[in-house]
């Protein structure tokens, strides 16, 4: 247990370094606000350019708030998978890393809740300026904590363990195996409501949305955060028929399975690329 | 062609400072410090210096990659910080512990593929390729992945890399750096070789094994902290302390080796322990033999059994010790 | 053995585009990860613009967007930071010693890597119109062609320009890359017409050639847009884009060669590990 924790520490404190020291506080500050803000921008302008300057509609404050939650999930499932390929190709320190006596996926784990901590940042960051400048409908007083707090968490850890599976396939690929991750997160973009409601989806599309997790904690944090809003879009969302306790539920379920499934995946990926000497591979061109 | 009767490698007081880019990164370090050196065409010519030493700092000015903070460079007759593209065309460099080269291709195609920026048709390149790869006994590797290459494979690798463009001047910083006996041999009888045959040709080695570069080099500069201690041929170097008496002395471990340095005569000595075999080497350069019994007298005090005593030949390493006052670490 | 300067330097290119070739037939996962992750990105904008009822043409905007980000990541990605890691691989060193132009190197990349970015962007088009039934006219084909091959020229010009920082960063590269992919994409206007950021953004933003390039190619393909959505008039998009042209590869010639000099003077150009 102690191993593990102070593995978990030194991994965190490993993926700060990586992710702040690269240049002055200064510049990283900007960097920490103009990416995430950026990202959304997009959105915002091409939400402006079709309605005209009208920001202070429930879809709008649903589709911002969605774009900030992705974040986390495109920087966990990306910056996890990222860790392993930069190690492996870049640093070349991966295997001085694996051959330790430490659990590699505490190590992996530590690296992903670092990627959080920043990553909330920009969250927290965008969602402000959401609330100040562009009227998103956030109101404090209004917001279910209890129900954000462990919609949040849930998501969180659930993400985090998929981050495990994906790095356990990194193992295998070359340098274009960061495709997966970003093709998984691009998935999820499309397909579990995080910009827009997933019932202007085909019927098919719309199946394969109640499967994915990412989809019903997209659903809780906004039942947490903006209540007013879910509440006026009502069936548009196409959940509405879950409770919230519900939703718990089936967070809680998949953080389970995934957390059975990821750790399978990544057992057998470690033996293959264990078997196939890729663990200290190169494949730079 | 080089321009007619200059040297290959030419500097006149060459300085190199490092600031840090913050005061709380450290201090300056000069890591060469008014480098004269000459180097005329054909030879082969050592660097000999410990870790540290300015070896490679020199190799990167020579090569181009690195300006001199003060004074001049001239490879083949051309200034290195302004003429550098015709010193690009004359020159090439193999480091030791290089990992460049891209994975994925093969040893053949990463080979092909340096050989372009030098302007070599494909099919004289190919050609060779193929005839050192065989020389270095690399024939049956040349279609394999250079990701599936062993170091002493991959160092191979690198060292034709540099001399398939056959350059009139061939930058080797440390170039058998971790490779077993053999490799190194392959890599060293081949150098002497290409050198032995075109007379033209000039070779730069660095290396911090004093044996490599005795066998080899016809010329060795002994360089410590930036700068040039003692330039001459490994015979003439071996002379300077030949007025002084080397000794070896093999004893069970010594703790305690202070005494040893305070015996009058002495003028300089280095130990190394080996505690798995209870053994401490000692090796003295003396300034008067009649101090070998001093020496001996203090062992036998300090408890301590001789197990072998021996005057021996001054190496470069002596050299070294007698100029640096220590060995190479 | 070595021939003229041109020569040299045309089999310098041809010599690093070798293994950005080979390395696209040696791992060919990249196909399915090239043709289907841009999609992803574009058909979400691609909805959202359909829940929100706009005009048809957006939805080809988008796609247009989409097709035109592979040569903007292969600008970031694959040629102005791969300095970076050719450093910390350590063939930087070899490139900078060959009697070559550092331009050669970087266009053989560029060229290795063009068919992985064309493959990209036309299957992302493609796909793009027969999954949401976008219908693009196109009356002129041969301004298409000029546009396409001044903007890229531009582009390229600029990515070059950008690889002579890289010359000097250390991880900065990696997250200076970064930095630039999604402001770069709200500020040239990849998924919505450039002209709602207002004039002067619009103006300071056309700095980049895909702003402008853009803009041009939906004026082509929706001509009936022209008016509402185009930015400034197509005649004076390609005469910034062809001025874009000289300044860049100029620019780019004489980044490059201030930068190494600064690596030189500073000792940080074989610098591995910063």
């Amino acid at each position: 247990m102690n191993s593990d924790l102070r593995t978990f520490k030194n991994a965190a404190w490993l993926g700060w370094q990586m992710e702040a020291n690269w240049t002055d506080p200064f510049l990283f500050a900007t960097y920490s606000v103009v990416k995430p803000l950026a990202g959304t921008l997009i959105l915002v302008f091409m939400y402006l350019v079709i309605t005209h300057g009208e920001t202070e509609t429930a879809f709008f404050s649903y589709m911002y708030v969605g774009n900030a939650l992705y974040m986390f999930v495109a920087d966990v499932l990306f910056g996890v998978t990222w860790v392993i390929h930069d190690d492996r190709e870049h640093y070349m320190t991966l295997k001085q890393v694996y051959i330790a006596p430490i659990r590699f996926s505490t190590y992996i784990f530590g690296r992903a809740a670092i990627k959080i901590a920043i990553t909330s940042f920009g969250v927290l960051l965008t969602l402000i300026f959401g609330v100040l400048v562009l009227h998103v409908d956030i109101n404090l007083g209004a917001v279910n904590w209890p129900l954000l707090v462990v919609a949040l968490g849930l998501g969180l850890s659930t993400l985090a363990i998929m981050g495990l599976a994906l790095g356990g396939v990194t193992f295998l690929t070359a340098k274009h195996g960061m495709g997966i991750n970003e093709g998984i997160a691009g998935v999820f973009y499309v397909l579990s409501g995080v910009i827009f409601p997933i019932t202007i989806l085909p019927g098919w599309a719309q199946s394969i949305s109640k499967f994915l997790p990412v989809t019903y904690w997209m659903e809780g944090v906004r039942r947490g955060l903006e209540p007013g809003v879910m509440a006026q879009l009502g069936p548009a969302t196409g959940l509405q028929g879950f409770s919230d306790l519900q939703l718990m539920l089936i967070l809680v379920l998949a953080a389970i399975s995934f957390l059975f499934i990821s750790l399978r995946i990544f057992k057998y990926a470690d033996k293959i690329a264990r078997r196939k000497g890729k663990i200290d591979w190169t494949s730079a061109y | 062609m080089s321009r007619p009767m200059q040297p290959a490698v030419k500097t006149e007081s060459l300085t190199r400072v490092f600031n840090p880019k913050k005061k709380r990164e450290g201090k300056s370090v000069t890591a060469l410090d008014s480098v004269d050196l000459r180097i005329e065409r054909g030879e082969l010519f050592g660097l000999l210096g410990p870790n540290g030493a300015g070896k490679t700092t020199l190799l990167k000015i020579l090569s181009t990659l690195l300006l001199p903070t003060s004074g001049k460079a001239y490879v083949a007759g051309f200034d290195v910080a302004k003429d550098f593209q015709e010193v690009r065309k004359r020159i090439n460099m193999v480091s030791g512990g290089e990992i460049s080269g891209y994975g994925l291709l093969t040893v053949r195609e990463n080979l092909w593929m340096f050989t372009q920026f030098y302007g070599m048709k494909s099919a004289v390149a190919l050609k060779q390729i193929d005839e050192l790869l065989d020389l270095f006994g690399m024939a049956d590797k040349k279609n394999e992945k250079v990701r599936t290459l062993s170091t002493g494979q991959r160092q191979k690798m690198n060292v034709i890399r540099g001399f398939v463009t056959d350059p009139d001047i061939l930058f080797l910083d440390e170039p058998t750096l971790g490779l077993d006996v053999n490799a190194s041999r392959v890599i060293r009888d081949y150098i002497v070789e290409w050198v032995k045959t075109r007379p033209e040709k000039t070779v730069l080695l660095t290396t911090h094994y004093m044996a490599e570069a005795d066998q080899l080099c016809g010329r060795v500069a002994i360089i410590d902290d930036g700068r040039i201690l003692a330039c001459d041929t490994p015979e003439n170097l071996k002379k300077l302390v030949k007025t002084s008496t080397m000794l070896k002395i093999d004893v069970t471990l010594l703790d305690d080796k202070s005494p040893l340095n305070t015996i009058p005569g002495v003028e300089k000595f280095t130990y190394t322990d080996d505690p798995a075999s209870n053994l401490t080497s000692l090796k003295f350069v003396l300034q008067d033999e009649s101090a070998v019994s001093d020496i001996v007298s203090e062992i036998v005090h300090s408890g301590a059994k001789i197990l072998g005593l021996r005057k021996t030949e001054p190496t470069l390493e002596d050299v070294f010790i007698k100029m640096v006052g220590k060995g190479f670490e | 053995m070595t021939e003229t300067w041109l020569l040299r330097n045309l089999r310098a290119v041809k010599g690093r585009a070798y293994p950005r070739v080979i390395g696209s037939s040696r791992e060919p996962s990249w196909v399915i990860f090239d043709v289907l992750l841009p999609l992803l990105t574009v058909a979400a904008y691609a909805y959202i613009y359909k829940f929100m009822k706009a005009p048809e043409e957006f939805v080809g905007f988008v796609i247009l967007g989409g097709a035109m980000t592979a040569f903007w990541l292969n600008i970031l990605w694959s040629m102005a930071s791969q300095l970076y890691w050719e450093k910390e691989i350590g063939n930087l060193s070899l490139y900078l010693m060959a009697p070559i132009s550092r331009m050669s190197i970087l266009a053989g990349m560029a060229v290795g890597g063009l068919f992985e970015t064309t493959l990209r962007a036309v299957s992302t088009l493609v796909i793009g119109i027969a999954v949401f039934g976008i219908a693009l006219s196109l009356s002129n084909p041969v301004m298409l062609i000029i546009v396409f091959i001044v903007t890229m020229v531009a582009l390229y010009g600029m990515g070059m320009m950008f690889a002579s920082l890289y010359l000097l960063f250390g991880r900065e590269a990696y997250h200076m890359s970064s930095l630039m992919t999604e402001p770069i994409y709200l500020a040239s206007g990849f998924y919505f017409p450039v002209k709602a950021l207002g004039f002067w953004a619009a103006a300071g933003a056309s700095i980049i050639p895909i702003t402008l390039g853009l803009d041009a190619l939906r004026q082509l393909f929706y001509p009936s847009t022209r008016s509402e959505y185009g930015f400034l008039p197509m005649g004076t998009e390609l005469l910034v884009l062809s001025i874009l042209c000289v300044l860049f590869i100029l620019l780019s010639k004489l980044s490059l060669d201030y930068m190494e000099k600064l690596g030189k003077t500073s000792g940080r150009l074989t610098l591995r590990w910063q």
